[in-house]
């Protein structure tokens, strides 16, 4: 077998150009998929790591149905009253945190502008963390202060210490926040019922429920959406587990990583059939040889063996080289992601079991599309071959 | 007294179908009766297109007959799998041809070696014959050179040390001197006559005079029927 190998390696160097041409076929394709399911990993791994941040003993109570328009902004800023008193008295209900996402407008030292506000209860920050880069954060009770996102702190030229306008009602400026994502440093974070006072309104667009400990986190949100529906007489909310939402996040990407694969499939796919072509020229160009071969002893399967070797090796190299350049391209994108984005949107991450499979399945591919050469050879008639000018 | 025979051909007739759709039949041999005995020295000469080359390949196991019975030591090889054909041929008869024949991507080495890898000889076993075989021809210093860098009678000489180089029982050369010139050609020549000297039974397919010459007996081939030999 090692010997039918070294056979075959020197079939391929013997024609440099045309192998490498095919092994770019291959790599183009290898290096797509690397890169399009290694970046897919990399996104279920940050989904996965913020999932876990919050808890998944986390339930979300969001305005509209459960799936339906999940994540679109308008789910965000749509208000809802709630009764969160009675709300805590459902089994299995802790500790409840409340969240108000709306637009208001900002006036400081001569800038103005609308940005995205998100009131909170005092006791939020025990749902997510936010790291505090400069000044201190909420303490309970208070009203007429607000936290700026690093970004906006920035753009609006605001440190902790400052005050700013919001819809003409001064604020002190007593922190500043930097957050996973530079998306979400452009935020200020208000108490939730000077947000409420200045809006005129008594909604939150969302509320996270902790199950309290030793209750089952789907009977007590299953509580919850019960509850909900005989006190409101409607189901306008929707009652989300973290595992549920998870599960969509984790669907949708996946099913990202697969049409995204798919494509790229179709880049290996057409690697694939240059195999098959350079093979199909190799055999009716050694067609001589092969007699030779066969005159001096050799079996078809010998024969078949060493085209197949050339062919799997084509897929292989192509394999090889297309994961080592998937996962530069991945890399690249998640370090570009980061410097555009900012912290860690995303996590460089590439499975060993994502390496092995794409050299096996290159040298399949490879094997494959030899497959038909190889039988063409190993059937070929000795005494024709040798005829064959 | 008759001695035993390594070969045998019994009213052996070869049809080829050629052309585009395989219309065209080629009767290359038409009931050729031939006997070759072990430690024979046999030419067989005739013009070109007479079935010499067809009456080789059926000796070689390379082909099967269409008609009539080819025997390798008494076994009818029409009734014998592909992979024992294959068997014989890499074990117990060796080819050399007008073209060469060498594999283009394997130096003079690895052609020499080449028989043994279908073998299954060992490497080490390999290389200590394939170089022991081309300092047999002479061509010791050549091993690392692809054929296109060795010259018409080089290349001969490696065919011969790879037809021989697993020892085989009967060689056959298809004008082996065809393609060279005198002067190299009796260099082959003189390698084949080695070779029977060393107990290869050899059957030779000419049109050279002095090739047939050097035969112990010569067979005439004619329009793919024997028409008469002479001995010595």
């Amino acid at each position: 077998m090692v010997d039918l190998a070294r056979i075959a390696v020197r079939g391929l160097l013997h024609r440099k150009k045309r192998s490498w041409l095919t092994i770019i076929g291959i790599l183009i394709g290898i290096t797509a998929v690397v890169a399009l399911v290694s970046l897919g990993e990399s996104m279920q791994l940050a989904v996965r790591r913020s999932f876990e941040e919050l808890g998944y003993d986390v339930v979300m109570i969001l305005p509209g149905e459960l799936g339906g328009g999940f994540g679109g902004p308008s789910s965000f800023s749509t208000s809802f009253e709630l009764d969160v008193d009675a709300l805590s008295t459902v089994e299995g209900v802790g500790e409840i945190g409340l969240l108000n996402f709306q637009s208001v407008y900002v006036k400081a030292d001569g800038t103005e502008g609308v940005i995205d506000a998100l009131g909170v209860s005092d006791n939020i920050f025990s749902f997510f963390k936010v790291e505090i880069v400069a000044g201190r954060g909420f303490r309970p009770g208070e009203r007429g202060v607000a936290i700026l996102g690093q970004e906006i702190a920035g753009e609006l030229g605001l440190g902790a210490g400052d005050t700013l306008q919001i819809e003409d009602r001064p604020f002190n400026v007593v922190g500043i926040y930097s957050a996973d994502s530079r998306l979400d440093e452009d935020a200020i974070i208000l108490p939730l019922v000077d947000l409420q006072e200045l809006l005129g309104t008594q909604g939150v667009t969302m509320v996270l429920v902790r199950v309290a400990p030793g209750y089952d986190v789907g009977r007590t949100a299953e509580r919850i959406e019960a509850f909900l529906y005989r006190s409101r007489g409607r189901r306008d909310l929707s009652v989300q587990t973290m595992e549920e939402v998870h599960e969509v996040v984790q669907r949708a990407l996946g099913i990202l990583g697969a049409f995204l694969g798919g494509i790229a499939g179709i880049a290996l796919v057409v690697g694939g059939i240059g195999v098959m072509n350079t093979m199909y020229t190799a055999v009716l160009e050694r067609t001589r040889e092969i007699g030779v071969m066969k005159a001096v002893g050799a079996r078809s399967s010998q024969i078949a063996v060493i085209f197949l070797l050339e062919s799997g090796l084509m897929g292989l190299a192509g394999g090889a080289l297309g994961t080592g350049l998937g996962s530069l391209l991945n890399f690249a994108a998640v370090t570009a992601a980061k410097r555009a984005l900012g912290a860690r949107v995303l996590e460089y991450g590439i499975s060993w079991w994502l390496v092995l499979g794409a050299m096996g399945f290159s040298f399949l591919v490879g094997a494959i599309a030899g497959l038909l050469p190889a039988r063409a050879a190993a059937k070929l008639d000795p005494v024709e071959a040798l005829r064959y000018e | 007294m008759r001695g035993e025979a390594i070969v045998e051909l019994e009213g052996v007739w070869k049809v080829y179908r050629m052309g585009r759709r395989r219309r065209i039949e080629v009767e290359a041999l038409r009931g050729v009766y031939l006997r070759v005995e072990r430690g024979e020295f046999l030419a067989v000469m005739g013009p070109s297109g007479s079935g010499k080359s067809t009456l080789l390949h059926l000796m070689g196991c390379l082909d099967r007959p269409t008609r009539g019975r080819v025997l390798f030591e008494g076994e009818d090889i029409s009734s014998m799998r592909p992979a024992t054909l294959a068997r014989i041929r890499n074990r117990r008869v060796g080819f050399v041809f007008q073209s060469f024949n060498l594999a283009p991507t394997l130096t003079a080495l690895g052609n020499v070696e080449l028989p043994m890898i279908f073998a299954g000889v060992p490497r080490g076993e390999r290389l200590r014959r394939a170089r022991e075989l081309l300092a047999r021809v002479g061509l010791r210093e050549r091993e690392r050179h692809l054929p296109n860098e060795l010259s018409g009678g080089e290349q001969q000489r490696v065919a011969i040390a790879r037809a021989l180089v697993n020892s085989p029982d009967l060689l056959l050369a298809d004008e082996p001197t065809g393609n060279l010139d005198t002067e190299t050609g009796r260099e082959v020549l003189s390698l084949i006559s080695g070779a029977h000297g060393g107990g290869v039974t050899v059957v030779v397919v000419t049109h050279d005079p002095e090739v047939a010459a050097a035969a112990v007996r010569a067979l005439r081939i004619r329009d793919g029927r024997i028409v008469g030999g002479t001995d010595g």
